[in-house]
Protein backbone atom coordinates (compact mmCIF):
# COMPACT_ATOMS: atom_id res chain seq x y z
CA UNK A 1 0.00 0.00 0.00
CA UNK A 2 2.95 2.31 0.59
CA UNK A 3 3.68 2.22 -3.15
CA UNK A 4 0.41 3.97 -4.00
CA UNK A 5 1.24 6.88 -1.70
CA UNK A 6 4.79 7.33 -2.94
CA UNK A 7 5.81 9.97 -5.54
CA UNK A 8 7.41 7.15 -7.51
CA UNK A 9 3.98 5.62 -8.22
CA UNK A 10 2.63 8.89 -9.60
CA UNK A 11 5.82 9.43 -11.60
CA UNK A 12 5.37 5.94 -13.10
CA UNK A 13 1.70 6.54 -13.77
CA UNK A 14 2.50 9.84 -15.54
CA UNK A 15 5.03 8.06 -17.77
CA UNK A 16 2.54 5.31 -18.58
CA UNK A 17 -0.18 7.86 -19.35
CA UNK A 18 2.14 9.69 -21.76
CA UNK A 19 3.08 6.39 -23.42
CA UNK A 20 -0.59 5.45 -23.85
CA UNK A 21 -1.41 8.83 -25.43
CA UNK A 22 1.69 8.69 -27.63
CA UNK A 23 0.88 5.11 -28.65
CA UNK A 24 -2.65 6.09 -29.50
CA UNK A 25 -1.39 9.00 -31.65
CA UNK A 26 0.90 6.66 -33.61
CA UNK A 27 -1.91 4.11 -33.95
CA UNK A 28 -4.36 6.76 -35.24
CA UNK A 29 -1.84 8.04 -37.82
CA UNK A 30 -1.00 4.50 -38.89
CA UNK A 31 -4.69 3.65 -39.38
CA UNK A 32 -5.48 7.00 -41.07
CA UNK A 33 -7.90 8.02 -38.30
CA UNK A 34 -8.26 11.81 -38.18
CA UNK A 35 -7.94 13.11 -34.63
CA UNK A 36 -9.27 16.69 -34.29
CA UNK A 37 -9.13 18.39 -30.91
CA UNK A 38 -12.66 17.33 -29.84
CA UNK A 39 -11.76 13.66 -30.22
CA UNK A 40 -8.69 14.17 -28.02
CA UNK A 41 -10.83 15.98 -25.45
CA UNK A 42 -13.36 13.13 -25.38
CA UNK A 43 -10.57 10.57 -25.17
CA UNK A 44 -8.96 12.32 -22.20
CA UNK A 45 -12.36 12.66 -20.48
CA UNK A 46 -13.00 8.95 -21.00
CA UNK A 47 -9.57 8.06 -19.62
CA UNK A 48 -10.31 10.21 -16.56
CA UNK A 49 -13.57 8.28 -16.10
CA UNK A 50 -11.72 4.98 -16.43
CA UNK A 51 -9.14 6.16 -13.90
CA UNK A 52 -11.89 7.26 -11.52
CA UNK A 53 -13.57 3.83 -11.81
CA UNK A 54 -10.33 1.99 -11.08
CA UNK A 55 -9.57 4.36 -8.21
CA UNK A 56 -13.08 3.83 -6.79
CA UNK A 57 -12.67 0.06 -6.83
CA UNK A 58 -9.15 0.28 -5.40
CA UNK A 59 -9.96 2.68 -2.59
CA UNK A 60 -13.15 0.80 -1.68
CA UNK A 61 -11.21 -2.45 -1.43
CA UNK A 62 -8.49 -0.66 0.52
CA UNK A 63 -11.06 0.46 3.07
CA UNK A 64 -12.49 -3.05 3.37
CA UNK A 65 -15.72 -2.17 1.53
CA UNK A 66 -15.87 -5.11 -0.87
CA UNK A 67 -19.61 -4.67 -1.46
CA UNK A 68 -19.14 -1.04 -2.48
CA UNK A 69 -16.22 -2.05 -4.71
CA UNK A 70 -18.34 -4.64 -6.55
CA UNK A 71 -21.44 -2.46 -6.92
CA UNK A 72 -19.51 0.71 -7.74
CA UNK A 73 -17.28 -1.26 -10.11
CA UNK A 74 -20.33 -2.64 -11.93
CA UNK A 75 -22.10 0.73 -12.04
CA UNK A 76 -19.14 2.82 -13.21
CA UNK A 77 -17.81 -0.10 -15.27
CA UNK A 78 -21.05 -0.14 -17.26
CA UNK A 79 -20.78 3.61 -17.85
CA UNK A 80 -17.13 3.22 -18.90
CA UNK A 81 -17.88 0.38 -21.33
CA UNK A 82 -20.91 2.07 -22.92
CA UNK A 83 -19.15 5.43 -23.24
CA UNK A 84 -16.06 3.59 -24.49
CA UNK A 85 -18.02 1.90 -27.27
CA UNK A 86 -19.68 5.21 -28.17
CA UNK A 87 -16.30 6.97 -28.15
CA UNK A 88 -14.79 4.27 -30.36
CA UNK A 89 -17.53 4.79 -32.94
CA UNK A 90 -17.01 8.57 -32.78
CA UNK A 91 -13.24 8.21 -33.17
CA UNK A 92 -13.71 6.05 -36.23
CA UNK A 93 -15.70 8.80 -37.95
CA UNK A 94 -13.85 10.01 -41.04
CA UNK A 95 -11.43 7.09 -41.12
CA UNK A 96 -9.80 6.70 -44.53
CA UNK A 97 -8.67 3.38 -45.94
CA UNK A 98 -5.19 3.45 -47.51
CA UNK A 99 -6.24 1.67 -50.71
CA UNK A 100 -9.01 4.11 -51.53
CA UNK A 101 -7.04 7.29 -50.83
CA UNK A 102 -3.71 6.23 -52.32
CA UNK A 103 -2.97 7.53 -55.85
CA UNK A 104 -3.59 4.96 -58.53
CA UNK A 105 -0.46 3.31 -59.98
CA UNK A 106 0.13 4.30 -63.54
CA UNK B 1 -44.36 -18.89 -30.75
CA UNK B 2 -43.05 -21.47 -33.19
CA UNK B 3 -42.97 -24.25 -30.61
CA UNK B 4 -46.54 -23.53 -29.47
CA UNK B 5 -47.78 -23.48 -33.08
CA UNK B 6 -46.67 -27.07 -33.60
CA UNK B 7 -48.79 -28.28 -30.71
CA UNK B 8 -52.23 -29.69 -31.39
CA UNK B 9 -55.11 -27.93 -29.64
CA UNK B 10 -55.47 -30.87 -27.26
CA UNK B 11 -51.77 -30.84 -26.34
CA UNK B 12 -51.84 -27.08 -25.79
CA UNK B 13 -54.99 -27.37 -23.69
CA UNK B 14 -53.36 -30.09 -21.59
CA UNK B 15 -50.20 -27.99 -21.13
CA UNK B 16 -52.06 -24.84 -20.07
CA UNK B 17 -54.47 -26.74 -17.83
CA UNK B 18 -51.54 -28.48 -16.10
CA UNK B 19 -49.83 -25.14 -15.49
CA UNK B 20 -53.04 -23.57 -14.20
CA UNK B 21 -53.75 -26.49 -11.86
CA UNK B 22 -50.19 -26.55 -10.44
CA UNK B 23 -50.07 -22.77 -9.92
CA UNK B 24 -53.58 -22.69 -8.44
CA UNK B 25 -52.68 -25.48 -6.01
CA UNK B 26 -49.54 -23.56 -4.99
CA UNK B 27 -51.54 -20.35 -4.53
CA UNK B 28 -54.23 -22.05 -2.45
CA UNK B 29 -51.62 -23.81 -0.30
CA UNK B 30 -49.68 -20.58 0.23
CA UNK B 31 -52.79 -18.55 0.98
CA UNK B 32 -54.47 -20.86 3.45
CA UNK B 33 -51.57 -22.37 5.32
CA UNK B 34 -51.49 -21.52 9.03
CA UNK B 35 -50.85 -17.92 9.93
CA UNK B 36 -47.93 -16.63 11.97
CA UNK B 37 -47.47 -17.64 15.60
CA UNK B 38 -47.64 -14.32 17.42
CA UNK B 39 -46.47 -15.21 20.94
CA UNK B 40 -42.72 -14.94 20.19
CA UNK B 41 -43.27 -11.45 18.79
CA UNK B 42 -45.22 -10.39 21.87
CA UNK B 43 -42.26 -11.62 23.93
CA UNK B 44 -39.91 -9.55 21.77
CA UNK B 45 -42.03 -6.45 22.40
CA UNK B 46 -42.52 -7.24 26.12
CA UNK B 47 -39.34 -9.20 27.08
CA UNK B 48 -40.23 -9.17 30.80
CA UNK B 49 -43.66 -10.77 30.22
CA UNK B 50 -43.99 -14.21 31.83
CA UNK B 51 -47.40 -15.05 30.36
CA UNK B 52 -50.01 -13.56 28.10
CA UNK B 53 -53.76 -13.62 27.66
CA UNK B 54 -55.60 -13.10 24.42
CA UNK B 55 -58.94 -11.39 24.27
CA UNK B 56 -60.64 -9.59 21.41
CA UNK B 57 -57.58 -10.12 19.18
CA UNK B 58 -55.28 -8.27 21.59
CA UNK B 59 -52.53 -9.86 23.69
CA UNK B 60 -52.25 -8.75 27.31
CA UNK B 61 -48.68 -9.15 28.58
CA UNK B 62 -48.45 -10.12 32.27
CA UNK B 63 -45.66 -10.64 34.78
CA UNK B 64 -45.26 -13.81 36.90
CA UNK B 65 -47.31 -12.14 39.63
CA UNK B 66 -50.06 -11.21 37.19
CA UNK B 67 -49.21 -7.53 36.91
CA UNK B 68 -50.34 -6.09 33.59
CA UNK B 69 -47.43 -4.72 31.53
CA UNK B 70 -49.38 -3.65 28.46
CA UNK B 71 -51.06 -4.86 25.31
CA UNK B 72 -49.86 -5.97 21.91
CA UNK B 73 -52.01 -5.77 18.79
CA UNK B 74 -51.53 -6.68 15.16
CA UNK B 75 -52.21 -4.30 12.28
CA UNK B 76 -52.42 -5.22 8.61
CA UNK B 77 -51.86 -3.20 5.46
CA UNK B 78 -51.37 -3.86 1.78
CA UNK B 79 -47.72 -3.83 0.72
CA UNK B 80 -45.86 -4.36 -2.57
CA UNK B 81 -46.34 -8.13 -2.57
CA UNK B 82 -49.53 -8.49 -0.52
CA UNK B 83 -50.67 -7.99 3.09
CA UNK B 84 -48.09 -7.01 5.68
CA UNK B 85 -48.64 -7.62 9.41
CA UNK B 86 -47.09 -5.44 12.11
CA UNK B 87 -47.29 -5.99 15.87
CA UNK B 88 -47.18 -2.99 18.20
CA UNK B 89 -46.83 -3.09 22.00
CA UNK B 90 -48.29 -0.33 24.17
CA UNK B 91 -47.83 -0.13 27.97
CA UNK B 92 -50.58 0.68 30.47
CA UNK B 93 -49.62 4.38 30.37
CA UNK B 94 -50.29 4.46 26.64
CA UNK B 95 -46.67 4.58 25.47
CA UNK B 96 -45.33 2.46 22.63
CA UNK B 97 -42.80 -0.10 23.89
CA UNK B 98 -41.89 -1.68 20.56
CA UNK B 99 -42.97 -2.77 17.11
CA UNK B 100 -42.05 -5.64 14.79
CA UNK B 101 -42.94 -6.88 11.31
CA UNK B 102 -44.69 -10.22 11.90
CA UNK B 103 -45.40 -11.34 8.35
CA UNK B 104 -44.70 -9.82 4.99
CA UNK B 105 -44.55 -10.57 1.29
CA UNK B 106 -42.01 -7.90 0.40
CA UNK B 107 -38.50 -8.44 -0.90
CA UNK B 108 -36.10 -9.40 1.92
CA UNK B 109 -33.85 -6.51 0.87
CA UNK B 110 -36.52 -3.97 1.72
CA UNK B 111 -37.12 -5.29 5.20
CA UNK B 112 -33.40 -5.50 5.91
CA UNK B 113 -33.12 -1.84 5.06
CA UNK B 114 -36.28 -0.92 6.94
CA UNK B 115 -34.85 -2.53 10.05
CA UNK B 116 -31.67 -0.57 9.59
CA UNK B 117 -33.71 2.58 9.45
CA UNK B 118 -34.73 3.79 12.86
CA UNK B 119 -38.41 3.92 12.15
CA UNK B 120 -39.46 1.38 14.76
CA UNK B 121 -36.99 2.79 17.26
CA UNK B 122 -38.44 6.25 16.73
CA UNK B 123 -41.86 4.98 17.85
CA UNK B 124 -40.63 3.67 21.20
CA UNK B 125 -41.58 5.79 24.21
CA UNK B 126 -44.13 7.88 22.33
CA UNK B 127 -47.69 8.22 23.54
CA UNK B 128 -50.00 6.36 21.17
CA UNK B 129 -51.89 9.55 20.28
CA UNK B 130 -48.69 11.42 19.46
CA UNK B 131 -47.06 9.08 17.01
CA UNK B 132 -45.27 10.66 14.09
CA UNK B 133 -45.96 8.30 11.23
CA UNK B 134 -42.73 9.21 9.54
CA UNK B 135 -43.56 7.80 6.17
CA UNK B 136 -40.99 9.88 4.32
CA UNK B 137 -38.21 8.73 6.64
CA UNK B 138 -38.66 5.08 5.70
CA UNK B 139 -39.16 5.94 2.04
CA UNK B 140 -36.01 8.01 2.03
CA UNK B 141 -33.96 5.14 3.36
CA UNK B 142 -35.33 2.34 1.22
CA UNK B 143 -36.80 3.83 -1.94
CA UNK B 144 -39.69 1.34 -1.63
CA UNK B 145 -42.69 3.61 -1.15
CA UNK B 146 -45.43 0.94 -1.19
CA UNK B 147 -43.66 -1.27 1.38
CA UNK B 148 -42.81 1.69 3.61
CA UNK B 149 -46.39 2.94 3.39
CA UNK B 150 -47.63 -0.52 4.38
CA UNK B 151 -45.41 -0.58 7.48
CA UNK B 152 -46.63 2.81 8.69
CA UNK B 153 -50.25 1.91 7.86
CA UNK B 154 -49.85 -1.40 9.71
CA UNK B 155 -48.48 0.39 12.80
CA UNK B 156 -51.36 2.86 12.63
CA UNK B 157 -53.94 0.05 12.37
CA UNK B 158 -52.46 -1.80 15.37
CA UNK B 159 -52.31 1.38 17.49
CA UNK B 160 -55.91 2.28 16.59
CA UNK B 161 -57.08 -1.21 17.57
CA UNK B 162 -55.44 -1.05 21.03
CA UNK B 163 -56.53 2.56 21.59
CA UNK B 164 -60.16 1.74 20.81
CA UNK B 165 -60.40 -1.51 22.77
CA UNK B 166 -58.22 -0.80 25.80
CA UNK B 167 -58.28 2.99 26.19
CA UNK B 168 -61.73 3.60 24.65
CA UNK B 169 -60.26 6.28 22.42
CA UNK B 170 -61.21 6.40 18.76
CA UNK B 171 -58.19 7.68 16.82
CA UNK B 172 -58.94 9.18 13.46
CA UNK B 173 -57.40 7.51 10.45
CA UNK B 174 -56.58 9.72 7.49
CA UNK B 175 -58.11 8.27 4.37
CA UNK B 176 -55.56 7.20 1.81
CA UNK B 177 -55.77 9.65 -1.07
CA UNK B 178 -56.86 8.63 -4.54
CA UNK B 179 -53.58 8.16 -6.35
CA UNK B 180 -53.80 9.73 -9.76
CA UNK B 181 -50.76 11.79 -10.65
CA UNK B 182 -47.93 12.09 -13.09
CA UNK B 183 -47.33 8.32 -13.22
CA UNK B 184 -50.91 7.45 -14.12
CA UNK B 185 -51.16 10.28 -16.68
CA UNK B 186 -47.87 9.19 -18.25
CA UNK B 187 -49.09 5.61 -18.55
CA UNK B 188 -52.33 6.70 -20.20
CA UNK B 189 -50.46 8.95 -22.65
CA UNK B 190 -47.85 6.31 -23.53
CA UNK B 191 -50.44 3.58 -24.10
CA UNK B 192 -52.43 6.01 -26.28
CA UNK B 193 -49.30 6.82 -28.31
CA UNK B 194 -48.57 3.11 -28.66
CA UNK B 195 -52.10 2.38 -29.89
CA UNK B 196 -52.00 5.35 -32.30
CA UNK B 197 -48.66 4.07 -33.66
CA UNK B 198 -50.43 0.92 -34.86
CA UNK B 199 -52.28 3.03 -37.41
CA UNK B 200 -49.49 5.42 -38.45
CA UNK B 201 -46.70 5.16 -41.02
CA UNK B 202 -43.50 3.39 -40.05
CA UNK B 203 -41.29 6.51 -39.86
CA UNK B 204 -43.78 8.45 -37.70
CA UNK B 205 -44.46 5.47 -35.46
CA UNK B 206 -40.71 4.87 -35.03
CA UNK B 207 -40.26 8.49 -33.99
CA UNK B 208 -43.18 8.23 -31.56
CA UNK B 209 -41.76 4.98 -30.19
CA UNK B 210 -38.44 6.63 -29.40
CA UNK B 211 -40.18 9.59 -27.78
CA UNK B 212 -42.51 7.45 -25.66
CA UNK B 213 -39.69 5.15 -24.58
CA UNK B 214 -37.54 8.08 -23.48
CA UNK B 215 -40.46 9.54 -21.50
CA UNK B 216 -41.13 6.08 -20.00
CA UNK B 217 -37.47 5.72 -19.08
CA UNK B 218 -37.38 9.07 -17.29
CA UNK B 219 -40.78 9.03 -15.55
CA UNK B 220 -41.74 5.35 -15.06
CA UNK B 221 -38.12 4.27 -14.62
CA UNK B 222 -35.86 6.81 -12.96
CA UNK B 223 -38.48 9.00 -11.29
CA UNK B 224 -41.21 6.60 -10.15
CA UNK B 225 -39.42 3.23 -10.43
CA UNK B 226 -42.71 1.52 -11.28
CA UNK B 227 -42.21 -0.85 -14.21
CA UNK B 228 -44.41 -3.91 -14.61
CA UNK B 229 -42.76 -6.84 -12.87
CA UNK B 230 -43.60 -10.52 -12.50
CA UNK B 231 -44.07 -9.89 -8.76
CA UNK B 232 -47.10 -7.69 -9.52
CA UNK B 233 -48.65 -10.39 -11.70
CA UNK B 234 -47.85 -13.04 -9.08
CA UNK B 235 -49.52 -10.95 -6.34
CA UNK B 236 -52.74 -10.93 -8.39
CA UNK B 237 -52.43 -14.68 -9.05
CA UNK B 238 -52.08 -15.18 -5.28
CA UNK B 239 -55.35 -13.32 -4.81
CA UNK B 240 -53.95 -10.09 -3.40
CA UNK B 241 -55.84 -7.29 -5.09
CA UNK B 242 -54.74 -3.93 -3.66
CA UNK B 243 -57.36 -1.19 -3.44
CA UNK B 244 -58.02 0.57 -6.73
CA UNK B 245 -57.85 4.01 -5.07
CA UNK B 246 -54.13 3.74 -4.30
CA UNK B 247 -53.11 1.28 -7.02
CA UNK B 248 -54.41 2.95 -10.19
CA UNK B 249 -51.00 2.67 -11.88
CA UNK B 250 -50.83 -1.08 -11.20
CA UNK B 251 -54.23 -1.72 -12.75
CA UNK B 252 -53.42 0.59 -15.68
CA UNK B 253 -50.21 -1.33 -16.35
CA UNK B 254 -51.82 -4.76 -16.21
CA UNK B 255 -54.98 -3.80 -18.11
CA UNK B 256 -52.93 -1.99 -20.77
CA UNK B 257 -50.59 -4.94 -21.13
CA UNK B 258 -53.32 -7.60 -21.44
CA UNK B 259 -55.76 -5.61 -23.58
CA UNK B 260 -53.19 -4.46 -26.14
CA UNK B 261 -51.86 -8.00 -26.60
CA UNK B 262 -55.38 -9.38 -27.00
CA UNK B 263 -56.46 -6.64 -29.43
CA UNK B 264 -53.33 -5.97 -31.48
CA UNK B 265 -51.43 -9.23 -30.96
CA UNK B 266 -48.41 -7.33 -29.66
CA UNK B 267 -47.55 -5.76 -26.33
CA UNK B 268 -47.72 -1.96 -26.47
CA UNK B 269 -46.26 -1.97 -22.95
CA UNK B 270 -43.09 -3.71 -24.16
CA UNK B 271 -42.67 -1.56 -27.26
CA UNK B 272 -43.64 1.89 -25.93
CA UNK B 273 -43.83 1.97 -22.12
CA UNK B 274 -41.26 -0.37 -20.53
CA UNK B 275 -38.35 1.72 -19.16
CA UNK B 276 -35.90 -1.19 -19.17
CA UNK B 277 -36.64 -1.80 -22.84
CA UNK B 278 -35.73 1.86 -23.41
CA UNK B 279 -32.45 1.41 -21.53
CA UNK B 280 -31.50 -1.49 -23.80
CA UNK B 281 -32.57 0.36 -26.92
CA UNK B 282 -30.46 3.42 -26.05
CA UNK B 283 -27.43 1.24 -25.29
CA UNK B 284 -28.03 -0.73 -28.48
CA UNK B 285 -28.01 2.52 -30.46
CA UNK B 286 -24.55 3.27 -29.03
CA UNK B 287 -23.15 -0.22 -29.63
CA UNK B 288 -24.73 -0.91 -33.00
CA UNK B 289 -26.27 -4.27 -31.84
CA UNK B 290 -25.00 -6.05 -34.96
CA UNK B 291 -24.57 -9.56 -33.52
CA UNK B 292 -27.01 -12.35 -34.36
CA UNK B 293 -27.50 -15.25 -31.96
CA UNK B 294 -27.76 -18.78 -33.40
CA UNK B 295 -31.38 -19.98 -33.54
CA UNK B 296 -30.62 -23.02 -31.39
CA UNK B 297 -29.12 -20.84 -28.65
CA UNK B 298 -32.13 -18.53 -28.72
CA UNK B 299 -34.49 -21.50 -28.43
CA UNK B 300 -32.46 -22.96 -25.57
CA UNK B 301 -32.35 -19.65 -23.67
CA UNK B 302 -36.08 -19.11 -24.15
CA UNK B 303 -36.78 -22.60 -22.81
CA UNK B 304 -34.60 -21.83 -19.83
CA UNK B 305 -36.45 -18.53 -19.30
CA UNK B 306 -39.84 -20.27 -19.38
CA UNK B 307 -38.64 -22.72 -16.75
CA UNK B 308 -37.20 -19.95 -14.54
CA UNK B 309 -40.43 -17.94 -14.75
CA UNK B 310 -42.57 -20.98 -13.87
CA UNK B 311 -40.26 -21.93 -11.01
CA UNK B 312 -40.14 -18.34 -9.67
CA UNK B 313 -43.93 -17.91 -9.77
CA UNK B 314 -44.55 -21.38 -8.29
CA UNK B 315 -42.07 -20.79 -5.44
CA UNK B 316 -43.48 -17.35 -4.70
CA UNK B 317 -47.05 -18.68 -4.63
CA UNK B 318 -46.27 -21.65 -2.41
CA UNK B 319 -44.59 -19.48 0.23
CA UNK B 320 -47.16 -16.73 -0.41
CA UNK B 321 -44.50 -14.07 -1.03
CA UNK B 322 -45.13 -12.68 -4.55
CA UNK B 323 -42.17 -10.30 -4.33
CA UNK B 324 -39.81 -13.29 -4.34
CA UNK B 325 -40.76 -14.05 -7.97
CA UNK B 326 -39.17 -10.82 -9.13
CA UNK B 327 -35.73 -11.59 -10.48
CA UNK B 328 -35.61 -8.61 -12.82
CA UNK B 329 -32.76 -6.14 -12.25
CA UNK B 330 -35.05 -3.09 -12.64
CA UNK B 331 -34.53 -1.77 -9.11
CA UNK B 332 -30.76 -1.88 -9.64
CA UNK B 333 -31.00 0.38 -12.68
CA UNK B 334 -33.64 2.78 -11.42
CA UNK B 335 -32.97 2.90 -7.67
CA UNK B 336 -29.50 1.33 -7.31
CA UNK B 337 -31.03 -1.28 -5.00
CA UNK B 338 -30.87 -5.05 -5.43
CA UNK B 339 -29.09 -8.24 -4.56
CA UNK B 340 -25.55 -8.93 -5.75
CA UNK B 341 -26.96 -11.47 -8.23
CA UNK B 342 -29.17 -8.77 -9.76
CA UNK B 343 -26.16 -6.44 -10.07
CA UNK B 344 -24.26 -9.10 -12.03
CA UNK B 345 -27.35 -9.88 -14.10
CA UNK B 346 -27.61 -6.20 -14.96
CA UNK B 347 -23.94 -6.10 -15.98
CA UNK B 348 -24.43 -9.06 -18.34
CA UNK B 349 -27.63 -7.63 -19.86
CA UNK B 350 -26.19 -4.16 -20.36
CA UNK B 351 -23.02 -5.46 -22.01
CA UNK B 352 -25.06 -7.81 -24.20
CA UNK B 353 -27.32 -4.88 -25.19
CA UNK B 354 -24.36 -3.27 -26.92
CA UNK B 355 -24.16 -6.06 -29.48
CA UNK B 356 -27.56 -7.83 -29.36
CA UNK B 357 -30.94 -6.20 -29.92
CA UNK B 358 -32.79 -5.98 -26.54
CA UNK B 359 -31.43 -9.24 -25.08
CA UNK B 360 -33.41 -8.97 -21.83
CA UNK B 361 -36.73 -8.54 -23.66
CA UNK B 362 -36.04 -11.37 -26.08
CA UNK B 363 -34.36 -13.91 -23.84
CA UNK B 364 -34.95 -13.25 -20.15
CA UNK B 365 -37.99 -11.02 -19.51
CA UNK B 366 -40.84 -12.80 -17.66
CA UNK B 367 -43.37 -10.41 -19.20
CA UNK B 368 -42.47 -11.86 -22.61
CA UNK B 369 -43.66 -15.24 -21.34
CA UNK B 370 -46.99 -13.65 -20.35
CA UNK B 371 -47.16 -12.01 -23.78
CA UNK B 372 -46.53 -15.35 -25.53
CA UNK B 373 -49.27 -17.06 -23.52
CA UNK B 374 -51.75 -14.28 -24.34
CA UNK B 375 -50.73 -14.28 -28.02
CA UNK B 376 -51.21 -18.03 -28.17
CA UNK B 377 -54.63 -17.79 -26.52
CA UNK B 378 -55.59 -14.99 -28.93
CA UNK B 379 -54.49 -16.91 -32.00
CA UNK B 380 -56.25 -20.09 -30.91
CA UNK B 381 -59.40 -18.08 -30.23
CA UNK B 382 -59.23 -16.56 -33.71
CA UNK B 383 -58.62 -19.98 -35.31
CA UNK B 384 -61.53 -21.47 -33.38
CA UNK B 385 -63.85 -18.61 -34.34
CA UNK B 386 -62.85 -18.90 -38.04
CA UNK B 387 -63.42 -22.67 -37.99
CA UNK B 388 -66.85 -22.18 -36.45
CA UNK B 389 -67.75 -19.57 -39.10
CA UNK B 390 -66.79 -21.90 -41.96
CA UNK B 391 -68.86 -24.70 -40.44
Amino acid sequence: MQLFNSPFFWFLEGILFCLVILGFKVWAEDRCVPMPFWKWLLLVAWMALLGFTLAFIGTSLGEGEANAAVKGGILFGIVVVISGVGLWRLIMIGRRTRGRDAPADS
Amino acid sequence: MAETRRQTPKAALFKYLSIIVVLSAAAVYGRFRSGPVLEPYVHEVFPEAARMEVSDGIYAALTEQGKLLGWAGVGSASGYGGPLLVIVGIDTEGHVVGARVVEHRETPLFLRMARVSRFFASLTGRSFDRIDYDYEHVVGVTGASRSAGAITAGVRAAVMKIAARKFSIQLSSPERPFEFGILEITLLVLFTIGIASQYLGSSVSELLRWASQIVGLLIIGFWKNSPLTIAKITALLAGYFPGLRWSVSLYLLITGFVLTVMIFGTSIYCSHVCPFGAVQRCIGAVGGRSARLPTRSVRLLRGLRNFIVFFAVFSALIVSKPALASYEPFAVVFALKGSLLQWFLLLIVILASLVINRPWCRLFCPMRVCERVLQDARQRGIDYWKARRHD
